[in-house]
């Protein structure tokens, strides 16, 4: 029998990382093990056709946490994000496009030319997004309190968001309690009168959720965006940072920052079961058959995966199985990425100078109605024949993904449902690909020409190839019923796990709210609390 | 009738003679205030009245069935005096397209039975379900009895409110405290899918917590609703569901007597054009008519969009108030179709007259029926399968049709205020009551032949008719948004307003719409704590 292991810790997501990076900075000897051959989770970049390498799934950071890229220097281990000068670039059927840059005072003169009035609000709106995300932003930071007896730490770190809540002044503090549980289609449309406008910032209150526009509680979901959004004067529509290389440079500058401060990565080792003996757990067996034992194991997986595969749930009380089961995770995103022969042409956007509006987010979101409308059929287990769509061509920005003069094109298509109501994923795929591309063409007539090669990721394929229970890529909804204290589970969102010495670190904890890192800050930080003592 | 002086000056003028503003006048009243209720209809109850659409046919127009009425104000009241008595409402009858029914009645032997038919684990659920739901009651209740603190404030008596609520919620279970949280922030259908498996009694279950907001049964925010069902059943007063006898107007009427008793005057027939304000104070109303009445404090139980948009001019009150009062949401989403028949229904599924009509009636077959009317809604149509709630108050109250004739009232779901483009109330009206009758037609097709009459009440009629604003029959909707110190204005949710002296007592403040009275009460209670200090 080997030696026993400080902490593994399962799976090599960047949640998995950041956890493994400061749990060795606190003096542990983390050993990450990771099942695929390349560590990264969601956030990879991988070659799908000769020559063309792409952001498999995520193709945007979160952002990541200031503090994150900071201790971590992720920089300084290749990380290189830039900002695009166009953020968002919304098209309309009509042939027109709503361009938004990320330069605020840029962003005011294209919405200016829509609304006079629709441009001061999105100032207001940014500031008041700005004020209220910040204080968001420091619960985010914390671990959600024990709800039946608040330790001291707990009750400090209240206090002080507290406060913070209170320094906002009236006006914004109603605005954070009357905004969370609100339709985002609302929220929009108290502050813009231009329809595109709403759709587009909308949008951001629904994307990865099971929720439309009119959905109650899609503003919250707004508002964590924002709150996760570290620029001091955040964008209504959102930032966009791309990493040169694609989302795996992430994951890579985080791993070798990991193995700096003392992490061990081991890429290949699947594991079929974490071992836990007299509700303690002792270790993981690996499909290979190999045991390794550890004093504490740490899963990045999400809440489901860890707790009703990787744990024998007879290790559970009948109860807790109960909720787990009942924890919503139902996917909604399909990725797919093209490789190109040539930059697509856009209708919208030729007239305006096709290339630098292609350099930020492109969305299909051209109207609330066409959102709720996409967001209907996946109700009825559909995907949606017009779907809300946002595009990157990360190789504008980094000419290194693709042969010299062609491209990459990586699409998120919303709404495809995981559970299919009278067809699977399998039949469905060749469809999926088309109406994605077919809603393009709309937009963008002779993408079809330039198509070398489809990557189709449907839900299904990101449960069994990426290891996501239901294909959500967030692990898990993002709703006001699986938030902050209640994240996985009331009562269960402070990383710990009925089981002695397993905890979760990935998405499905608090904040969880995308490529940002806080999952596995916050987590690596509780864990190496409780093993110190 | 002695006409009122303009001359006479009054304590309180409550505006609105509906259920709220009775209910606050007979308070006032009853504290020695001398209070005049203005009422602009020919009737009294607001939404609450019975009126004899058709000789002989006595409607319960709008409001038909009651179950959250405070057991507080019938006693304070003493209500059961002034002729109030609620009959029992057995049951929830609900046909299916396949021949098959569900129904549900209090006795619980029977119910477990019933739905074992469709599954014996939510047999087995339902029970269980049932004692959470009434933990979760236990838990609400005082709140609603309760003037909603303000968060905003350092104020520690307010702050004590929170920590009350705060240690409330400490004090349950774990078990219980996670009920209530997913309760507070899931749809209906997510809370419901957790305890069970037939889809037809998911979708009934799920009806009650859609009823008068524009959501759907899997819009988040839905599942609080459905604790409204279970309400009435554990204050012991009466029964979950009842009727009024002699129609809802009839607790209308009780409430009226009570106060006229403690010395309320009452006027109907007396619209009022403006609420007369004077250096920042409500100082008196006027009426359309030109006289002007004077009081020291006006209590409003109309909404607030009609209070302080068309009843206060411009310029009284603080435009962030104004923004709050503006985006206050609306947007009715059901009508009402009121039938007088010359027998009774014939369900195809459960074929003669029997106890399952005594109940209330649902058109509800499935979860996927619920959520496709609520789409067709969003886009601004009428549902062309809509949710139907139907009751027949004659079998339980022969006083209301004349003999052998019986009144079939429907409470239909959806129909937007706003249709599309194109569209518009005054000519849908009939084409949507010919829809309803059709969808009825499907599961008891004789009900074509035996209808004599038929009224139709549009969310526009509702507005017209009644002043509810856009339709909305809780005079705003009951979304998480807008409730408890949210309701109907962040930091206006105490009763107050900008204005000194000018008081809210409508369904448009805490705890909200349906026949419950809450509000009524308590902002007369806060009227008479204000009185004290001046």
């Amino acid at each position: 029998m080997a030696e026993t292991r400080d902490v593994i810790i399962v799976g090599g997501g960047h949640n998995g990382l950041v956890a493994a990076f400061y749990l060795a900075k606190a003096g542990f000897k983390p050993l990450l093990l990771e099942r695929r051959a390349q560590v990264g989770g969601a956030a990879i970049t991988e070659e799908f056709h000769p020559g063309f390498r792409c952001s498999t799934l995520a193709h945007n950071t979160g952002p990541l946490r200031a503090d994150i890229v900071r201790d971590m220097q992720l920089e300084k281990h290749g990380l290189k994000l830039t900002t695009p000068d166009v953020s968002t670039a919304s098209l309309l059927p009509d042939g027109r496009a709503l361009v938004l840059y990320s330069d605020a005072k840029k962003a005011a003169q294209e919405i200016a030319q829509w609304s006079q009035k629709d441009a001061a609000s999105y100032a207001d709106f940014g500031t008041a997004l700005g004020k209220i995300g910040k204080v968001i932003g420091e619960a985010l930071l914390l671990t959600p309190p024990n709800i039946d007896s608040p330790n001291s730490g707990d009750l400090w770190g209240m206090l002080k968001t507290g406060r913070s809540i209170r320094n906002l002044g009236k006006k914004d503090l109603y605005r954070v309690l009357r905004w969370g549980p609100m339709a985002v289609a609302d929220l929009v449309a108290e502050f813009f009168d231009t329809e595109p406008l709403r759709a587009t910032i909308a949008a951001r209150g629904i994307f990865g959720t099971f929720l439309g526009p009119w959905s109650a509680g899609s503003s919250l979901v707004l508002m964590l965006r924002a709150a996760a959004d570290s620029s001091p004067n955040p964008s209504p529509a959102g930032s966009v940072q791309f990493p040169a290389g694609g989302a795996g440079a992430i994951t890579q500058a985080m791993a070798a920052a990991a193995i700096q401060a003392g992490a061990e990565i081991r890429t290949g080792a699947d594991i079929a079961e974490i071992r836990v003996k007299d509700g303690v757990a002792t270790g993981v067996v690996l499909t290979s058959g190999e045991e390794i034992s550890a004093r504490a194991v740490v899963s990045n997986a999400d809440p489901k995966r860890t707790l009703m595969r990787l744990v024998d749930p007879a290790h559970l009380t009948p109860d807790f199985v109960q909720k787990i089961k009942n924890y919503r995770c139902m996917g909604t995103v399909a990725k797919i990425n093209l490789a190109l022969s040539a930059l697509p042409e856009f209708t919208a956007l030729k007239a305006k100078g096709n290339g630098n509006l292609l350099q930020g987010r492109i969305q299909i979101s051209p109207e609330i109605d066409y959102l709720e409308r996409a967001f209907d059929e996946s109700k009825y287990g559909n995907f949606s024949r017009q779907p809300y769509i946002e595009i990157t061509v990360p190789s504008l920005s980094d000419p290194s993904l693709a042969p010299a003069g062609q491209h990459v094109m990586s699409i998120y298509m919303q709404y495809a449902p995981y559970k299919l109501k009278s067809s699977d994923w399998e039949s469905q795929r060749t469809a999926l690909s088309e109406t994605v591309v077919k809603t393009i063409a709309q937009y963008a007539p002779n993408l079809p020409q330039t198509i070398l090669r489809h990557q189709i990721i449907t839900p299904k394929d990101l449960e069994e190839t990426y290891g996501l229970t239901g294909g959500h890529i967030f692990h898990g909804e993002l709703a006001l019923d699986q938030f902050f204290t209640m994240r996985p589970l009331l009562d269960w969102a402070r990383y710990r796990t009925p089981i002695e010495r397993l905890y979760l670190c990935g998405s499905g904890t608090h904040p969880g709210t995308g490529l940002t890192g806080g999952s596995g800050a916050n987590a690596a930080r509780e864990i190496a609390k409780a093993l110190k003592k | 009738m002695p006409a009122v002086s303009s001359g006479t000056k009054y304590d309180v003028i409550v505006i609105g003679g509906g259920h709220n503003g009775l209910t606050n006048a007979a308070y006032l009243a009853k504290a020695g205030k001398k209070v005049l209720v203005l009422e602009r209809r020919h009737i009294l109850g607001g939404a609450a009245c019975t009126e004899e659409v058709f000789p002989g046919f006595k409607f319960s127009v709008c409001s038909y069935v009651v179950s959250l009425l405070r057991p507080e104000i019938i006693r304070d009241l003493d209500l059961p005096r002034h002729g109030l008595e609620i009959l029992p409402l057995d049951g929830t009858f609900t046909p299916m397209p396949n021949g098959d029914h569900l129904w549900r009645v209090n006795d619980h032997g029977k119910t477990h039975r019933e739905i074992a038919r469709h599954s014996r684990v939510d047999a087995e659920a339902y029970d269980e379900f049932g004692k959470a739901m009434q933990a979760m009651c236990r838990f609400v209740k005082p709140i609603l009895s309760m003037i909603p603190p303000d968060p905003a404030t350092l104020n520690p008596k307010e702050l004590m409110k929170l920590l009350f609520i705060g240690r409330r919620f400490q004090g349950m279970s774990s078990e219980d405290k996670y009920n209530q949280v997913q309760l507070m922030t899931m749809s209906a259908i997510d809370f419901l899918d957790q305890w069970f498996e037939t889809d037809v009694l998911k979708a009934t279950m799920s009806a009650s917590g859609i009823i008068g907001t524009f959501l759907g049964v899997r819009s988040p925010g839905t599942a609080y609703v459905l604790l409204h069902h279970y309400m009435g059943e554990i204050d012991g007063a009466f029964r979950a569901w009842g009727f009024a006898r002699g129609g809802t107007g009839a607790i209308s009427n009780a409430i009226a007597d009570a106060a006229r008793e403690a010395g309320a005057e009452i006027r109907t027939e007396a619209p009022i054009s403006r609420i007369i304000v004077k250096n920042g104070r409500a100082t008196g109303v006027a009426l359309t008519n030109g006289d002007e009445i004077y009081a020291d404090v006006v209590s409003s139980s109309v909404d607030p969009r009609l209070t302080f948009t068309k009843m206060i001019e411009p310029g009284h009150l603080p435009d962030e108030f104004m923004e709050g009062v503006n985006r206050y949401k609306f947007r009715g989403s059901s009508g009402k179709v009121n039938m007088a028949l010359d027998g009774l229904p014939n369900f195809k599924c459960m074929p003669g007259i029997g106890a399952h009509l005594r109940g209330a009636m649902s058109i509800s077959p499935s979860v996927e029926y619920m959520e496709k009317a609520y789409d067709e809604a969003k886009y601004g149509h009428w549902s062309s399968h809509p949710y139907i709630d139907m009751v027949i108050p004659t079998l339980t109250d022969t006083s209301l049709a004349p003999p052998g004739k019986h009144i079939l009232s429907c409470f239909v779901q959806y129909a937007p205020y706003k249709l599309a483009p194109g569209l518009d109330w005054d000519t849908e009206k009939e084409k949507f009551g010919d829809n309803v009758v059709n969808t009825i037609a499907e599961y008891a097709p004789n009900i074509k032949d035996i209808i004599l009459h038929r009224q139709v009440i549009t969310p526009l009629d509702l507005e017209r008719d009644w002043g509810l604003t856009e339709g909305n029959i809780f005079q705003g909707e009951l979304s998480l948004e807008q409730l408890f110190f949210l309701r109907p204005v962040a930091g206006w949710a105490q009763f107050r307003s900008p204005i000194k002296n000018l008081y809210m007592c409508g369904s448009a403040t805490h705890p909200g719409g349906g026949i419950m009275g809450a509000p009524g009460r308590l902002a007369a209670l806060e009227i008479l704590k204000d009185g004290k200090g001046a």
